[in-house]
């Protein structure tokens, strides 16, 4: 049996003793070093008036302590607001992968430690205890216990008006539901038969997979909690139909459009929408302090402002934002960077986890079979990545800054291999041309353009999402090159919609979007990128559907690497020890790299962050990446302060 | 009189209900619905969306039935004055829309008055002195300013307000005024930002204004009875104003039918490049992300102000100028 302890900093936190335990007689027990909590300042005329009270009764009994130099970052002082610009009202909900407090979060390592709780077992990947923050409350005070967990399992995920579906698919291992268990007030288990890899990461996501939700305050909006009277006149008042959009309406974690919902979160929302600007406050409660005992987050409050997405790069360029990434994209740098001294802010080019910027994606599910035959030949892949000068992109469109690589693992990565990253990417014509001749496709029409079998001259329409001109760009470069073997370019922009319609059908040839997601891949990356496992993944669509459907829409992995893909990713799955993992995604990594399903062209192209002058403990370089991380989310913007 | 208000208003009727069901049926052309452009939105982002969430959304928000159905349902919410409910913002479209409309008709009436306000002297000089260096050179103005795209200039205006005086980027007022009840500070803020949209619409309105003025005006100054005012010794200001400047005021009044549409789609492309938070934009991302209802309701509100405004202007015209004959057409 494998018995894993995920303490992190839990133990030395318990010494931080809080007075409430203090008061309760275990004095003795303190250390002298004990850090006494102190409190905001913002916040001392609510507690001398007696609406909140100080500062170790707001904390759980053992706070969580930052190690905030360890980080690379200094201790800070309360106060300041941060402002930033949003795209959409709907995007408020990005504060919450910001504040990022979770159950078990990554740090900027890439290792899993406990967040929310105060640690965690996990039994041979199935059997996982949570142990909760005794004293641990929401932010309007509450206690928050194991009864907000048994809530959302029994009475939300197992309700079936609430969830008529069934459970969140996330807490499902092959169809198996967890047995909950409730050990006592601080303690839950959560237990499958069979191992459940992708649980912590599941946890500590951007979008995270939420086990508890505020009972306290749900069970008003409950049927089977609340008086039917007060709850009719709710519904009535509410406009919704019934007791169940009710629910559902208030009781989004994620989203943070409900003012009044209790959240664990830094910050918390105070603005109903509809609005054009909300304010985030901090949250009284929250369980983490620095090493001297400030009650973080330093920052007071959190602003976002709602602006078109064409207008945040000049209004974050005029100063606007105090720390902005979200509608930056890199051509925006050298205007930003202009007014960088004007309007006193910092401009800072961060990594991000993209396998590559751009990326091809052949069709292997096309409709037209000739197409199909084509795009399903390796060796028409290799002829096509062999043929696209990428030092040339990089040097013209990302000024030399991107790199050139297929679309695998990062350098940051532990599974990174310089020699796959490299392979089929040098730019070979005369190796890409003898792979052309080798398939057959010897005919050339008067325009030096190959043949297609049925005699079609080889014109690929490659799909766009109309989104971003650079792919454009890139493609007419590609073109280029592309032309010297007698292969044919010709962009085809669109909706993201239609985009999306006509892969899915079969309609588009080839299509170009981002490399993968996430490629920063560790043994515990759950390996839905490296599988044809959903429908999304542009190169198979058809295969993706098959295997998200249970065989009831799409066609079958009916390749060889499709299926050896699909077998590894069982392997991830089952597996029990790390080095197992690691196999299976490095093998996958392999298998891309061989068959080049898609043909990634350069990575390492920066996220521009604008850091205002003044905001500390911003890393000036970072890894810009969603999941894992939760963009600045891991690294922690609670402890960012204002001078 | 009464009986052609009355057959005009019931003529209404069949009218709007023609252009709600084409525009409704128009809006779900595209391929998908307001799910799939989220799910489409989200994936991309690599946030999941759980799919037996999606199949109750679908329910819940009605998707799942068929297109008479979704459009029978909210026309009979319609009618009752319950214009349905915004996917997007999770509320009902009344209250999303509620909120943009006081700005968008401030912005409106500014431009409006911007543009009457320059045109009317302009066009009064030009017909007065037709062919003259002045004429040349204030129609070269008014053509400029329609041939500018706005969108340029509006970046332009932007960038220099922005330099010079330090205005905020986009929106009608400072940030820190968003949330804040209306106040002596906010409106000053209002009118600090409103300056550029109005000169950036107004701009492209009043070449065109100018010229129907110019050459309404041109009409009047050659007929008799202007002759004959002037020959009878009746000072040249009195004779220009009293009687033909009114006959030439008809653009004006006919304007109006325009103008009420404008309310609510005017300008939308300045106003997307400006980040204003009028209804244009809204419109704009309804269609754009398929939001059924609130969409619908706008194309609904659009086409009611259009054939109201229509009507008002043809009405307000023959008060205005006895020449005109309501209802002459079925007369005869």
């Amino acid at each position: 049996m494998r018995r894993m302890f995920i303490h992190g900093i839990g133990a030395r936190a318990r010494r931080v003793l809080a007075p409430a335990i203090l008061a309760a007689g275990l004095a003795a027990a303190a250390p002298a070093w004990a850090v006494e909590p102190v409190d905001t300042p913002s916040l001392a005329p609510r507690v001398e008036a007696g609406a909140l009270p100080p500062v170790a009764e707001r904390l759980p009994d053992t706070p969580l302590v930052v190690d905030i130099a360890g980080r690379g970052g200094e201790i800070g002082e309360h106060g300041g607001s941060w402002n930033w610009l949003a795209r959409r009202a709907k995007d408020i909900r990005i504060m919450n992968v910001y504040g990022y407090a979770r159950l078990v979060g990554w740090t900027p390592d890439f290792e899993l430690v406990p967040d929310i709780l105060e640690s965690i077992e996990v039994e041979d990947d199935r059997i996982f205890t949570l142990h909760l923050r005794p004293g641990h409350k929401w932010s309007d005070g509450a206690p928050f216990t194991t009864e907000d967990f048994r809530y959302e399992w029994f009475d939300v995920q197992l309700n079936e008006d609430l969830h008529p579906y069934g459970p969140d698919t996330r807490l499902l291992v092959d169809g198996e539901r967890p047995e909950v268990t409730v050990v006592d007030e601080h303690t839950i288990r959560y237990e499958w038969s069979k191992p459940n890899p992708e649980l912590l990461p599941a946890l500590a996501g951007a979008t995270p997979l939420y086990l508890y939700a505020p009972a306290h305050y749900l069970e008003q909006f409950h049927e089977d909690f609340a008086d039917p009277e007060e709850l009719g006149e709710i519904v009535e008042e509410s406009g919704y139909q019934d007791w169940i959009a009710v629910h559902i309406v208030n009781s989004d974690l994620y989203d943070a459009d409900n003012p009044d919902l209790p959240t664990l979160q830094p910050w918390v929302n105070t603005t109903d929408p509809p609005s054009e600007r909300f304010v985030f406050a901090r949250n009284p409660y929250f369980h983490r302090i620095d090493a001297e005992g400030r009650q973080l987050p330093y920052l007071d409050d959190a602003v976002v402002t709602i602006a078109d997405s064409s207008l945040i790069p000049a209004k974050t360029g005029s100063g606007e934002s105090d720390l902005q990434s979200r509608s930056l994209r890199f051509d925006n740098i050298t205007f930003l960077k202009e007014g960088a001294e004007r309007h006193g802010y910092d401009v800072r080019l961060w990594d991000t986890a993209l396998g590559a910027e751009i990326a091809l994606y052949p069709n292997l599910n096309a409709a037209d079979p000739v197409w199909r035959e084509l795009n399903r030949d390796v060796r028409f892949r290799r002829a096509l990545s062999l043929a696209i000068n990428r030092q040339e992109i990089s040097d013209i469109i990302y000024f030399g800054l991107a790199r050139p690589s297929n679309n695998t693992a990062l350098p940051a990565s532990p599974l990174h291999d310089p020699e796959r990253s490299a392979l089929y990417t040098g730019y070979d014509l005369d190796r890409a041309n003898a792979l052309l001749d080798e398939i057959g496709l010897t005919e050339r029409n008067n325009e030096g353009l190959r043949l297609l079998p049925d005699g079609r001259p080889l014109e690929i329409i490659v799909q766009t999402a109309g989104e971003r001109t650079v792919e454009i760009d890139v493609l007419q470069l590609i073109a280029d090159s592309w032309k010297e073997i007698g292969v044919g370019l010709f962009p085809s922009p669109s909706s993201r919609e239609v985009f999306r319609q006509r892969v899915y059908s079969g309609e588009a040839v080839m299509s170009v979007w981002y490399g993968r997601d996430n490629a920063i891949f560790t043994a515990s990356t759950v390996p839905i990128e490296l599988a044809p496992v959903d429908q999304a993944q542009l190169q198979y669509p058809a295969w993706g559907q098959w295997v998200q459907t249970n065989g009831e829409a799409g066609t079958p992995p009916d390749m060889p690497f499709g299926e050896r893909l699909m077998a590894l990713y069982t392997t991830w799955r089952t597996a029990t020890s790390d080095e197992d993992r690691r196999a299976a995604i490095d093998e996958m990594l392999d298998i891309h790299a061989e068959e080049v399903d898609t043909i990634g062209v350069v990575e390492g192209v920066p996220q521009p962050v604008v850091v205002t002058n003044g905001l500390r403990n911003v890393p000036d370089k970072g890894v810009y990446s969603w999941d894992p991380g939760a963009h600045f989310g891991m690294y922690r913007p609670d402890t960012f302060w204002k001078e | 009189m009464l009986a052609y208000v009355a057959r005009r208003l019931l003529i209404m009727i069949p009218t709007l209900l023609a252009i709600s069901a084409i525009s409704f049926a128009i809006i779900e052309l595209p391929p998908g619905d307001y799910l799939s452009t989220m799910i489409a939105e989200q994936e991309a982002r690599g946030e999941g969306v759980d799919q037996g969430r999606v199949a109750w959304l679908r329910e819940q928000y009605g998707l799942d039935k068929s297109l008479v159905e979704r459009y029978a349902m909210w026309l009979g919410g319609v009618v009752q004055g319950d214009f349905g409910y915004s996917f997007e913002y999770r509320m009902p479209v009344t209250e999303v829309v509620g909120d943009r409309l006081f700005l968008t008709i401030l912005l409106t009436f500014a431009t409006t008055l911007f543009i009457w306000v320059v045109s009317f002297p302009i066009a009064i000089y030009s017909a007065t002195h037709q062919y003259s260096v002045g004429d040349y050179g204030l129609t070269f103005l008014g053509f400029l300013g329609l041939a500018t795209p706005n969108f340029l200039l509006a970046l332009v205006l932007l960038y220099f307000a922005n330099v010079q005086f330090g205005t905020s980027i986009g929106g009608l007022m400072d940030p820190q005024y968003l949330d804040q009840p209306m106040s002596w500070a906010k409106f000053l803020s209002v009118l600090e930002h409103l300056w550029v949209p109005v000169i950036v619409i107004g701009t492209s309105g009043t070449a065109a204004m100018i010229r129907r003025l110019r050459a309404n005006l041109l009409d009047e100054l050659q007929k008799q009875y202007y002759v004959t005012a002037l020959a009878k010794g009746l000072g040249p200001r009195k004779a220009l104003l009293k009687y033909p400047l009114r006959m030439a005021l008809n653009p004006f009044i006919a304007d109006i039918g325009s103008i009420l549409p404008q309310l609510i789609s005017g300008a939308t492309i300045v106003a997307v490049v400006l980040g204003l938070p009028t209804a244009g934009p809204l419109l704009l991302s309804a269609l754009q992300s398929q939001d059924m209802y609130l969409a619908g309701s706008f194309v609904l509100w659009l086409a009611v102000l259009t054939v109201v405004g229509v009507l008002l202007s043809d009405l307000l015209l023959a008060v205005l100028d006895p020449r005109i004959r309501l209802g002459g057409g079925t007369a005869r």
